[in-house]
Parts: structure tokens; sequence; C-alpha cells
């Protein structure tokens, strides 16, 4: 059984990743920002996702222990929201307040293929609900997906399993978000 | 995927554990509080104490249902009419997260009085995943205080039990359907009541005037998700604005209440869409409210929000 956690940086929807994980029988559990990498290994997980949060920690701070993940993992993250916003800056990139923030429904375009997006539709529904984005693309990052009013919806590490998802594909009304979880585990055990 | 068997398997025999001697559950009727009834019912049989709480901010005709409901489920049952009580603890009350910290504290006192007299250690509560979620605390941000978890007063007496802490709306019907509830489809409804459906101050008076709009409301949908025209949404609902419009009934002036229709789709409240009810539909509810309530209400208006960035309850 593929074992993956996700870390709680405080959103809305972090319970609603470890359903979405659960649901396709995934090993998982929510783990505080706080536990560090070492205990992680020590539970030999396939792969990580940081969740969303409502403090603006993209912009400022740190985001509990996330830096030493990012530095660390050879598995496979997926960074929500908060936890993309973080990893853009981690990585070099820019986080700066949206110029028009998106909440619920908005149009995602998917401009290059790629596994975590296997199956789905070049254009699609996502549900959205951010006050910041990644600005600036961090070095060694490519673009996979952008919509009307945010370019970077979502952005893959050239050369580490690291992913950054502005939307929120663990909600019921994100049209395949059920979908690139799976393509996700489907990552996680390789 | 959640299998509801081995949940009701699992927490029957962790309910046996946790609780020693008498339990209190509160009973608004709805799904979650009738599951979790069942389920300690299943734990611990008739040392479990049934409250029903009467706030004044019920449904047309709720709580006369609620007492049918635990007569038929069986259950050992205190039935409280609160409302003179409830309506003059929110006298003057305007702030949405005061009306709930004001109606969770109050639930809270009502049940410990039970409590002393049965002699009763635990409290049951049907909370659920969104309850807690949206309740805040530590990294969480507060988007609204539940009755139930940050309603809570910080000291009281009884220890809390909520089996249903890690479920969504949508699992705990699946567990409502194996255990074979009547109520495992039955819309949500928030433990505050009509007092969060009144913006501004929820009189005694504006409460019936609402309480006679979510009728209305309810009704229609239901006919018309009947008749074939429409999904059924996952809430449908009145809320009474504090605006006053002007209109014109029987070539004379009137000067009445804004209403606003919600209807909402969604699994689990943590996203909703708005419903695209047909508009025959619509223009059905607009004007039995307002030829049913004219000296009150003369103004209809449909709520199209998602949730982000809109919550499904406006307060």
């Amino acid at each position: 059984m593929v074992k993956i956690y996700v870390v709680d940086n405080g959103g809305q929807w972090t319970h609603r990743e470890w359903r979405t994980l659960r649901d396709l029988e995934v090993d998982t559990k929510i783990v505080p920002n706080t536990i560090s990498f070492d205990e992680l290994i020590k539970d030999n997980i396939n792969g990580l996702v940081l969740s969303g949060g409502a403090p603006r920690i993209g912009l400022e701070d740190e985001l509990g222990n996330t830096s030493e993940y990012l530095e660390k993992a050879a598995f496979p993250i997926l960074g929500i929201c908060a936890g993309h916003h973080f990893m853009g800056r981690f990585f070099g990139g820019k986080v700066l307040p949206s110029k028009t923030p998106e909440f619920g429904k908005i149009e995602l375009k998917i401009i290059k293929q790629d596994p975590l997006f296997e199956g789905v539709t070049k254009k699609s529904i996502v549900w959205e609900s951010h006050n910041d984005e990644v600005k600036i693309l961090p070095n060694d990052f490519e673009i996979l997906a952008n919509s009307e009013n945010c370019k970077i919806q979502a952005m893959k590490h050239k050369n580490k399993p690291f992913y950054g998802l502005q939307f929120h594909p663990e909600v019921e009304h994100t049209e395949f978000g059920e979908k690139i979880f799976r393509n996700f585990v489907k990552i996680c055990e390789e | 995927m959640f299998n509801a068997e081995r949940f009701i398997d699992e927490i029957v025999k962790k309910l046996k554990d946790d609780i020693d001697g008498k339990a209190l559950i509160a009973f608004s009727g709805g799904v979650d509080s009738t599951v979790c009834a069942a389920l300690v019912n299943l734990a611990i049989g008739k040392k479990l104490i049934a409250v029903h709480v009467d706030t004044g901010y019920m449904r047309k005709d709720e709580s006369k249902n609620v007492k049918k409901l635990m007569d038929n489920i069986d259950l050992n049952y205190h039935f409280i009419n609160a409302s003179k009580e409830f309506y003059s603890a929110l006298k003057g009350i305007v702030d949405p997260e005061k009306k709930r910290k004001i109606i969770g504290e109050k639930f809270i006192r009502i049940f410990e009085k039970v409590a002393e007299k049965e002699k009763v250690d635990y409290l049951v509560q049907g909370t659920i995943a969104p309850d807690w979620i949206e309740s805040g605390g530590q990294l969480r941000d507060v988007i609204k205080s539940h009755h139930n978890v940050g309603g809570l007063p910080e000291k009281m007496k009884l220890k809390l039990i909520e089996p249903l802490r890690d479920l969504y709306k949508d699992e705990v019907r699946r567990v409502a359907r194996v255990l074979k509830l009547p109520v495992a489809e039955k819309q949500p409804f928030p433990g505050p009541g009509l007092a969060i459906r009144i913006i501004g101050e929820a009189t005694p008076e504006r409460t019936e005037i609402v309480r006679e709009a979510c009728d209305i409301v309810e009704k229609e949908i239901e006919i018309a998700v009947k008749n074939g025209l429409m999904e059924m949404p996952w809430q449908y609902f009145a809320v009474l604005l504090p605006i006053k419009s002007v209109g014109v009934q029987g070539d004379k002036r009137a000067y009445g209440y804004v209403i606003a229709v919600r209807a909402v789709h969604s699994i689990d409240a943590m996203t909703c869409a708005f419903s695209k009810i047909p508009n025959d539909v619509i223009d059905n509810i607009s004007t039995k409210i307002t030829n049913k309530m004219k000296d009150k209400v003369n103004r209809i208006v449909y709520d199209v929000t998602n949730k982000p960035p809109s919550t499904v309850e406006w307060e």
C-alpha cells in the first residue's frame, strides 16, 4: 500500500486532501508542518502533500519544517495553494498578491502535458481560493497550466518529482480533481 | 473508500469502551445527531438520554416531528421548550459570531441542567468534519463558530463524545442508510437554526417571517424535484435581509422586507455551487412568498454565489 502523508498548513481543505487519498486506498495521515524530515523518513512515506492555509505564509515566514522537506526529499511532493507558494519561493521564485484573486469556479488550461494531468481535458473546471500567487517562476521549474487571471496554476520541477498547484484538486467541484490525485498517487508508486 | 458497515462496528466498540455510565445526546433530529444517537444506542442502550431543545428558531413543525422521530427510534428523551429563553438571550444581538456563541453556550447550560438531574457525565454531539474545520483554532482561521465546537463555552462540566468527527455529511448519510434511519436524506439544518437566517436582530416577529418563507422554499423545491424539473439541492432555504424596499400592491405603495432564496449543490459543504433552479420554479417561490406574506415581504432575490467565496448560510 502506497503511503502519502498530508502536511497541515491550516487549510480549510487539508482534511479533504486526506479524505481523497483515503478514498483512493492510500495509507494516509494528517501531520503537523512541525514534524521533522527524519520522522517522515522513519515512516517510509512514498509521497507528501503540502496543504494550503489561511496565513499568507507564501509571502513571509517559514512554513514549519517545509524547507527541510523540499531540501532533502527524493519522494514526490505536491504543494497546494500555500504549499505551492512556499515551494515557489523556496526554489527562488516570487510570490505576490494576485492582481485578480480567484475564488470558486475557474477554467484551467493545461499548456504542457504531464503524467499529473493524464486523462484531464485541456480545458476543465477547477475550484480556487487564493489571495496570492507565484508570480515569478522559480529556477528549474516549468509551467504546466494557467487560467485567465493566473499564469502559474500548475508548475513542476524539471529534475525532481515536485509539483505545485494553485487550484484545489481535493474538492468535489474540481472536475478532474480525483483524477489528478490518482495520477499523483501513481507518480508516488513509481 | 469509506466503509459504513466497518465504521459502525468499530465506532460502537469504541463507544462501549469510552462511555462509562450514562450519556446525554444533543438531539436536533437532523442526520448527524440521529446517526449519533443510533450508534450510541447500539453501544450503551437505555443509558443514553436524548435531549431536544426547541430554541424557537426551528423550522415549521420541526420540533413536533422530532418528537415523533424520538418515539419512532425508541429513544429515552427529554423535550425542552426554551424559545423564550433563546429569544431574550438574542435580544439586540446583530453580530453573527455573537449569535452563534450565545446559542452554543445556552445549549450547553440546558444540557448541564439535565445532566445534573440525570447524573450524566458525557455529552454526545453529532459534530462532523466541516464543523471543527470551519470553527478554526491553531493554524486554521475561524470561518464561523459552529455552535457545537467554536460555540462551546471554555468551561464545561460534561465530557464530550463526538463519534462522527472525521466524517463528512455524505459519509454520515451512508451510515444512516445502513442503519435504516428515516432521516438519511434530510437536508442539513444548522444548530443555531433560523437565528442565522435572519440578518440583523433575530426577533420573534422576524423569525416568523423567515420560518414561513423557508417553508415555502422547501415545499416548492421539493415539488419541483418530484416533478423532475430539477435535481435535489444539497440545501435550500430563505434568508431574511435587514433592508426594506418599495413595492406596489393593489395600486398602493408598499414598503417591505427582502427575502433571499438560497439553494446550493454540494456533497460535503466544503465547496458549493449555487443551484441552477428553473425560472418557473423560482417564479413560483417568489409569487407564493410575496402573496402569502404581503404585509411583510415584497421583494425576492436569488443568491448566485458559490462557496468559496461565500458560504452556504449567510452568517
